[in-house]
């Protein structure tokens, strides 16, 4: 009887040591990591986990360090004890009106680039939130590439303020004149193709398919149409001009009518 | 459709006459027998009279026979004579008619009483007759005050009636003006005006109770419809993006992400139905209050630019004939949403390598798209009722431009001409 006892409480011990060693080795991973690639903190406040978790599951891959919320009182102790590049804000928290700690946020003067994110199509809700000082406002249902290149636009203007330029290996992407150069070749866009590289680059080594292209370039209404041809035509036009001015073959093709921009 | 006054009035006009003219031969047998009685009771006083002076006088027989015959030739309306064998000595009482001696073509009535009398023991016949009006004079004097009376009566009830209903309907009048004004889509009830009739009020409080029950309904219906489109964003965002997350499966085959695909567009379908739901709720709630001037023109040449890939896909060609600077007042986003619909029900349902056209003049917007056969014109603008076999739609884009057209007080029509289907909307 006693020698079951002892065995078993040696096998706690046992586990707990595992795992203790396994949350310190984590830790020094991602110090390692924050100091190789400059991760991201991301703090995601959505009181909906499914939601949350696959925005977190999204996100993760892409050098960035989600931490979520699902409280009003979870978020406010967050948003007061810790610095994030980005959140992102849903309004309607059960209990307390997401707005507020947006204006908690700009009482205190922090720099924390603010996507909201809300089921209310509302106009009155987007310009309450973007006048408090929101960056963005997306609308559920939205696509995690919507989410993530905002997100990678909003951390871009936060960190280059005015000279907003985005440097990828060969690429060169001003944003704010829109302007894109390969090789410091300045190459000539539509504005639809402009769109497309920004938020292929806004989601690096993901999937993206055609409706959701579709979905992004369409304008507010126009995504109440099926047909969604025009994208390999404005896909097609854009891998043929970074191609001519000798860019690496990044955006690649797959399974059929999917994109995908490959990048380390 | 007549109005309530005239409606109570002509009946009881006709009432009024029937009666008034029933009212003439009974005023006349009325009129008459009192006549009859009086006159007879007259006559008999004035046999008793006669009797009883010729007796009080003591005359002698020769006295007596002078003065009958005196009596005979002077009294024009009774006359006394000695009985014959064959007189049976019995009373009798009659009407008749005679000519009186120095008028000889009038004949006058007369109420005839004749008796017995006894004169110094002897008895004698007295004739009583007293002039009695004639029947058809009687007949047309009760007529003309009959008719009279009814002249006055029937102004008189004209008059009252007029006066009376105008004051009576005033309040119910101010009602029916308030209740024609009442617009659900306003939510506000009616303060009905007070009014110390009976009748009015229980109406009053019967309507205000209806209304206020179906304002609430109405109301509860509206926050239905926006609450469950709220709900639904939410499952459909943890869907769309669960989708995200499966294409970015390592071991994903290409059948699966094809089937992942598909699942994102019937996804983008019932979110494009909830969408639109939640806008058209919107609107009935009122919530696109706001008006501003805008250019038109400019708004259009914007809306037709986000479209152009579609026109392209399709290989649609577009025709435009816009008139420049075009300013109309009203609301912008509803403005827009309206030719967005207009635009992606003529590019749903145009055929490809066909024509769209689209012209904007001062007043009216036309938007021509070729077609085969006319819709049903009904169904067209009613929620979810498809005319054509295409069903990716969501079914509400002619609905929201009906309902954008009622919310600004635009006017929109559709009509097929030439093969041509034609939405036209008058601002």
């Amino acid at each position: 009887m006693m020698g079951i006892l002892m065995k078993s409480k040696i096998k706690v011990l046992f586990f707990y040591l595992i795992s203790c060693s396994l949350n310190l080795l984590k830790i020094v991973f991602l110090t390692l990591q924050n100091e190789i690639a400059e991760t991201m903190k991301i703090l995601i406040i959505e009181d909906e986990k499914e939601l949350s978790k696959s925005i977190v599951e999204y996100l993760s891959g892409e050098n960035y360090l989600c931490e979520t919320a699902w409280t009003f009182q979870d978020a406010m102790g967050k948003i007061q004890s810790y610095e994030y590049d980005c959140i992102v804000l849903d309004i309607t928290l059960p209990d307390g009106n997401g707005l507020r700690i947006l204006e908690e946020l700009k009482k205190e003067n922090k720099q924390d680039g603010v996507i909201i994110i809300s089921a209310k199509n509302s106009l009155e809700d987007k310009i309450a939130g973007l006048q408090i000082g929101a960056d963005d406002y997306l609308t559920k249902p939205f696509h995690l590439a919507e989410l993530s290149a905002r997100i990678f636009s909003i951390i871009r203007r936060k960190q280059f303020e005015n000279s907003n330029v985005i440097q990828q290996n060969e690429i060169k992407i001003d944003l704010v004149s829109k302007a894109v150069f390969i090789n410091e070749t300045e190459i000539f866009l539509t504005k639809k193709e402009f769109d497309l590289l920004t938020y292929f680059i806004g989601n690096k080594n993901k999937v993206i398919s055609k409706s959701n292209l579709a979905e992004h370039l369409s304008g507010d209404f126009a995504d109440m149409l099926d047909n969604h041809d025009f994208v390999y035509a404005h896909v097609k036009n854009l891998k043929k001009k970074l191609n001519e001015a000798g860019c690496e073959p990044y955006l690649k093709t797959v399974y059929g009518t999917g994109y995908k921009w490959e990048n380390d | 459709m007549k109005p309530l006054l005239s409606k109570t009035t002509k009946p009881f006009i006709i009432y009024v006459l029937i009666v008034l003219t029933i009212s003439i031969p009974v005023y006349y047998l009325v009129v008459d027998t009192i006549w009859r009685t009086q006159l007879d009771e007259h006559n008999e006083i004035v046999v008793e009279e006669v009797s009883y002076r010729f007796n009080q006088a003591k005359m002698s027989e020769e006295e007596l026979q002078k003065a009958l015959n005196l009596w005979s030739k002077i009294q024009p309306e009774a006359n006394i004579k000695p009985t014959d064998k064959s007189d049976l000595l019995k009373d009798s009482l009659y009407t008749t008619t005679k000519n009186a001696p120095y008028l000889e073509e009038v004949e006058d009535r007369f109420r005839v009483f004749s008796t017995i009398i006894y004169l110094n023991e002897k008895p004698y016949r007295i004739n009583v007759e007293t002039n009695i009006e004639e029947s058809h004079s009687t007949v047309i004097s009760i007529a003309i005050t009959t008719f009279f009376l009814f002249v006055i009566l029937v102004i008189g009830l004209l008059i009252l009636n007029k006066r009376l209903s105008e004051i009576i309907w005033k309040s119910f009048k101010n009602n029916l003006e308030k209740l024609k004004a009442f617009n659900l889509n306003h939510q506000t009830a009616i303060n009905f005006e007070q009014t110390d009739i009976n009748e009015f009020n229980e109406l009053n409080q019967s309507l205000s109770k209806l209304i206020d029950h179906n304002i609430s309904a109405f109301k509860t219906q509206k926050e239905f419809t926006e609450n469950a489109s709220h709900e639904l964003q939410t499952p459909l965002a943890i869907l769309k993006n669960k989708l995200d997350i499966l294409l970015q499966s390592e071991d994903l085959t290409e059948k699966q992400y094809h089937i992942a695909e598909e699942m994102n567009r019937a996804l983008m379908r019932s979110a494009r139905i909830n969408k639109n739901l939640l806008f058209l709720a919107k609107i009935e709630n009122s919530q696109f209050e706001h008006s501003e001037n805008f250019c038109l023109d400019i708004l259009l040449e914007q809306t037709i630019d986000g479209f152009q890939d579609y026109f392209k896909d399709k290989g649609i060609v577009l025709y435009t004939d816009i008139q420049p600077e075009i300013e109309i007042k009203g609301n912008k986003s509803l403005a827009e949403s309206l030719i967005s619909n207009l635009l992606i029900n003529a590019i749903r349902h145009t055929l490809p390598r066909k024509n769209i056209t689209i012209n904007l003049s001062k007043s009216s917007l036309e938007i021509t798209n070729s077609g085969e056969k006319s819709l049903n014109t009904n169904l067209l603008f009613k929620r979810f009722s498809r005319s054509s076999a295409d069903n990716t739609g969501s079914g509400l884009g002619l609905a929201i431009v009906h309902e954008i057209c009622k919310s600004q007080n635009w006017n929109v029509h559709y009509h097929f001409e030439n093969q041509m289907h034609i939405f036209s909307v008058k601002f």
